[in-house]
């Protein structure tokens, strides 16, 4: 259907569903044959070599982005190479694949800032991207670097033991067309089986006018099972999907059977499911993917631009209690191999683990350059972009709560009459007003404390700091979930993680249309 | 229309068949954009670039494979299109991946769709911040404007250009602009809440973009109007959905209506052509040919020669959305990939009409999340509004939701509003729902 296009300036959340998987194909980068480096950071600059990318003509770029006076200026270099390739009807019938090369170039004069970017990386080129950018700035020329360093001792978040560059289709074809056998064989009633296999490699290379340089090699891979099942003459469709930043390892058979066994099983119960109730009452999150409850309910408010700009409804609570003393929310960039995992963010800052609620107290909002130099702290490694073709602004990478004194069990016996939510499809939020919302795909009611008749399809809505203080339970279960996450804002969407014990909430509005129970 | 992208669509289709390739179809594309965006007195953020791309969708050896890239150094694309080749030959075989029938190429339609301003190139950076600064004071000029936290506006402007070349005859080009103002705009409510709300309009030529002083002055409205907005309780209730939130629930409609989503047994429309699925007031078309359209086309997402086709009449399902590939899975005749304008069979009522006629209920001004189950027709969304109360506007609501199933709430529209929403293809007019349920205290 036709959007409404730029204007949608939502922020929200979504599994990555087949449309979403960029495409691309393994062997299609046009640079095989170069030497394999390892993952992650490397001294100045590597990966990009290949292009023909050298100090000397980053410092000119840089120069011409401060020739008018901006206080600063960064480069993004992006070398993204994703593939795909979809089954649909029994047979690995389709493949995509993408390159995306290009440079970004920001000049920035008090929070002000001015981009421009190109895909064609010549030295004529990148000048002309940097001019257009220092614009934003009107006065008498600044210096630029004439040397780069690279700053601190990189981690490395995203090992790989076998390289997308040295993957084969014909080593993949085989992981899809067992799946789907496995799938029709699991359940008589399994009608359709899609799958999509996807798979990203590449780089990023970050300078700034302070001289800083660094890359990054960033993996990503995702598998999508979706099916369709029948019976008496009604239809359901469900899935699973898991993504990470790995390499082919990452797809062991222990993994791809809880693939199929959770599609299936969660598009199965779905014939037995009784309406969602309509009203308030008390939630229970399952661990895992719950976690999409911190990212609408207090990730998206805590992103420091909008409180920057006065517009959360966090703006002005920091060291404030927010919730329970057992409530813990961090913001992590160092969960090995998460889709949500980063070794540097795309301003080049070291990234790691960020704490938004402390013990109960509004702690820590999530920066960028821009506003870590408004608030006067250090960035805290949230400056992330969707490409070259985008500024960076704070954003959010694995975001979850820490364990907490109570047992799943207990949760659940305490609930009389509530539900009890285990997947999720997509969330929302509106930052200012704090109303939220996500989607529950598959959940049951709870009875009388115990786990009763499976529910389906409902939304839930509350408002992100009442719910936060209406969090009474905290389970010492936590799970960060392997889903395929995908966090929109302003028009840009990055990959992101989330997790969460088992939590209840005292009361939250559940849109469904039965009773309530 | 730019002879350099027709010449590297027909040499990414060479390249296919040099390869390996029986067939290729290869869209070269070029957009030039500007974004400006400005926030509480200052710029904020200037945008501008150019970017280029290539994709290509390959038909070798039976087997089918679908490529982009934005880098068109010529011994790399050389090198991609190849590689390109041997992935798609190292699948599975798939006998309905064809080209289109050349046939349906042709027919296109004999009018100037007027997609391009020619006034584009004279757009000076002055007028782009000019127009973002005076939807920013308008909106700060508003009554009740001291309890303003924040606007943010904006302009954006793009001159688009593409060629498609497809091996089995068939070229086209486009080439358009769009030019959108936006002004969004927070407030500060007594118990801490800062609700925003945001108004915008978008357009093929600069002249029929709303006046920036009018956006500014309607987001800063809404945002004020969420002032104090409080939960209501659940019930059965009339909704009255603005014409720019109704977009949404039409999106939903229209979804299982593609071949893929009949084929993949992914609709619950499917076999339903012929029958009742909404009340009579659900009559609209999918309409290509519109003049300045924002979806509008000559032809579509596979070449194929655009034409308006009704796809409800008086309720009744009249036409799927097929495709190619999907149409040849299914045996029916393709119409067009994907809906262009729609165009909607209007009522004589405003939206404040309609209001007044539901008497009790609630308008709906945007919905919160949720999603639809194109498989089932379930729906669940939150939403925000007003409550209606003896024909009028009362107080503003927030945190409720609306949920329901689409195969029984279209057959209680009971009303449709002389008011398509323009800045958006579906021209969605104002929505009259009788006896939805709606969830909240």
């Amino acid at each position: 259907m036709p959007s409404d296009g730029r204007i949608g300036r939502r922020r929200f959340m979504e599994m990555s569903g087949a449309t979403l998987i960029a495409a691309g194909a393994a062997d299609l980068a046009g640079c095989a044959g170069l030497a394999a480096r390892p993952a992650g950071q490397t001294e100045g600059i590597a990966w990009f070599a290949r292009f023909g990318i050298t100090e000397q003509l980053v410092a000119d770029a840089l120069s011409a982005a401060l020739s008018r006076g901006a206080d600063a200026a960064d480069v993004f270099f992006q070398h993204r190479i994703s593939s795909s390739l979809g089954l649909q009807d029994g047979a690995v019938n389709r493949a995509y694949a993408s390159v995306s090369l290009g440079v970004g170039v920001r000049a920035v004069k008090g929070d002000q800032q001015g981009y421009g970017f190109t895909e064609d990386l010549t030295p004529e080129a990148l000048r002309e991207a940097a001019r257009t950018a220092a614009a934003i700035a009107d006065g008498p020329s600044r210096p630029g670097p004439s040397r780069f360093h690279v700053e601190g001792r990189p981690p490395q978040r995203y090992p790989m033991k076998l390289r997308w560059e040295d993957v084969r289709p014909d080593q993949k074809m085989p992981v899809l067309s067992e799946l789907n056998q496995r799938a029709f064989a699991a359940d008589p009633r399994i009608e359709k089986v899609s799958i999509y296999f996807a798979d990203e490699y590449g780089a990023v290379l970050v300078a700034d006018s302070r001289g800083r340089i660094v890359e990054d090699v960033q993996p990503m891979t995702l598998l999508y099972l979706s099916c369709v099942a029948g019976q008496d003459g009604r239809r359901e469709s469900g899935g699973y999907n898991v993504a990470g930043r790995a390499g082919f390892e990452l797809w062991t058979p222990e993994r791809l059977d809880r693939i199929v066994r959770r599609a299936v099983e969660r598009t199965t119960v779905l014939f037995e499911a009784v309406p969602a109730p309509a009203g308030e009452m008390p939630v229970v999150l399952a661990a895992g993917s719950s976690g999409i409850l911190l990212h609408e309910a207090i990730g998206h408010g805590m992103e420091a631009d909008f409180n920057r700009k006065g517009t959360s409804i966090y703006s002005d609570r920091i060291g404030k209690p927010v919730a329970r003393p057992f409530v813990n929310v961090v913001d992590d960039a160092t969960v090995e191999g998460a889709r949500g995992a980063i070794n540097v963010d795309d301003e080049g800052n070291p990234a790691g683990r960020t704490h938004l609620v402390e013990n109960g107290i509004l702690a820590t909002y999530l920066h960028d350059e821009i506003s870590a130099r408004h608030y006067g702290v250090r960035p805290t490694g949230n400056g992330r972009r969707q490409s070259y073709q985008h500024a960076p602004l704070p954003r959010m990478r694995a975001t979850y709560m820490l364990p907490g004194p109570h047992r799943r069990e207990e949760i659940i016996a305490s609930v009389k009459r509530g539900i009890y939510c285990e997947n999720f499809t997509n969330g929302q939020v509106n930052i200012g007003a704090g109303d939220f919302t996500f989607y529950v795909k598959n959940g049951r009611l709870i009875e009388d404390g115990k786990l009763t008749r499976p529910i389906k399809d409902v939304n839930i809505i509350g408002n992100g700091p009442r719910v936060l203080e209406q969090v009474d339970m905290v389970a010492d279960d936590l799970e960060i979930d392997e889903g395929g996450w995908t966090c929109g804002k302003d028009g840009q969407s990055v990959p992101v993680s989330q997790g969460l014990p088992t939590v209840r909430v005292a009361s939250l509005t559940v849109g469904g249309r039965g009773p309530k129970g | 229309m730019a002879h350099d992208l027709l010449e590297a669509a027909r040499g990414a289709t060479a390249l296919a068949r040099k390869a390996g390739a029986q067939e290729a179809a290869a869209v070269a594309s070029r957009a030039r954009s500007v974004t400006v965006e400005w926030r509480d007195g200052k710029l904020e953020k200037v945008t501008e670039a150019t970017t280029r791309g290539i994709a290509l969708e390959i038909y070798a050896d039976g087997r089918y494979g679908a490529v982009s890239t934005s880098d068109l150094r010529p011994e790399a694309l050389e090198r991609f299109i190849a590689d390109a080749v041997a992935l798609t030959r190292a699948l599975e075989k798939d006998p309905y991946r064809a080209l289109p029938d050349p046939a349906l190429y042709r027919g296109q339609a004999a009018v100037d769709l007027d997609l391009e301003d020619r006034a584009h190139g004279s757009l000076t950076p002055a007028r782009r911040l000019d127009l973002a600064r005076a939807a920013e004071a308008a909106a700060r000029s508003a009554k009740g404007a001291g309890a303003i936290l924040s606007v943010s506006t904006g302009f954006s402007d793009t001159l688009g250009e593409s060629w498609r070349v497809h091996t089995n005859g068939f070229e086209g080009s486009r080439r358009g602009t769009d030019f959108h103002v936006w002004a969004q705009v927070s407030a500060r409510d007594a118990d801490g809440r800062r609700p925003e709300d945001w108004d915008s309009g978008g357009a093929r030529h600069l002249a029929d973009v709303p006046a920036a002083e009018d956006v500014g002055r309607r987001a800063a409205a809404r945002a004020l109007g969420r002032l104090g907005s409080r939960k209501g309780g659940s019930a059965r209730t009339a909704l009255v959905v603005e014409a720019r939130a109704a977009g949404r629930l039409v999106a939903a409609l229209f979804e299982p209506l593609s071949a893929a989503a009949l084929q993949q047994k992914r609709s619950f429309l499917e076999g339903k052509a012929g029958e009742v699925i909404g009340s009579p007031r659900l009559h609209l078309g999918d309409d290509p040919l519109v003049p300045r359209g924002l979806g509008s086309r000559l032809y579509d997402a596979e070449g194929l020669a655009a034409r308006r086709f009704p796809v409800f009449e008086k309720g009744v399902l009249r036409s799927y959305y097929v495709d190619t590939y999907y149409g040849r899975k299914l045996g029916l005749p393709p119409t067009t990939r994907g809906a262009s304008n729609l165009a909607w069979q209007l009522g004589e009522s405003s939206r404040e009409a309609l209001v007044a006629g539901v008497r009790d209920g609630i308008l709906v001004t945007g919905f919160l999340g949720g999603n639809s189950n194109g498989t089932t027709g379930e729906f669940s969304h939150g939403l925000q509004g007003f409550r209606i109360r003896a024909g009028a506007l009362a107080e503003p609501l927030s945190e409720m939701n609306v949920s329901g199933d689409h195969r029984s709430l279209w057959k209680g529209l009971v009303a449709v509003g002389n008011d398509p929403y323009p800045w958006s293809p579906m021209r969605t007019p104002t929505l009259v729902f009788e006896d939805v349920q709606v969830a909240g205290v």
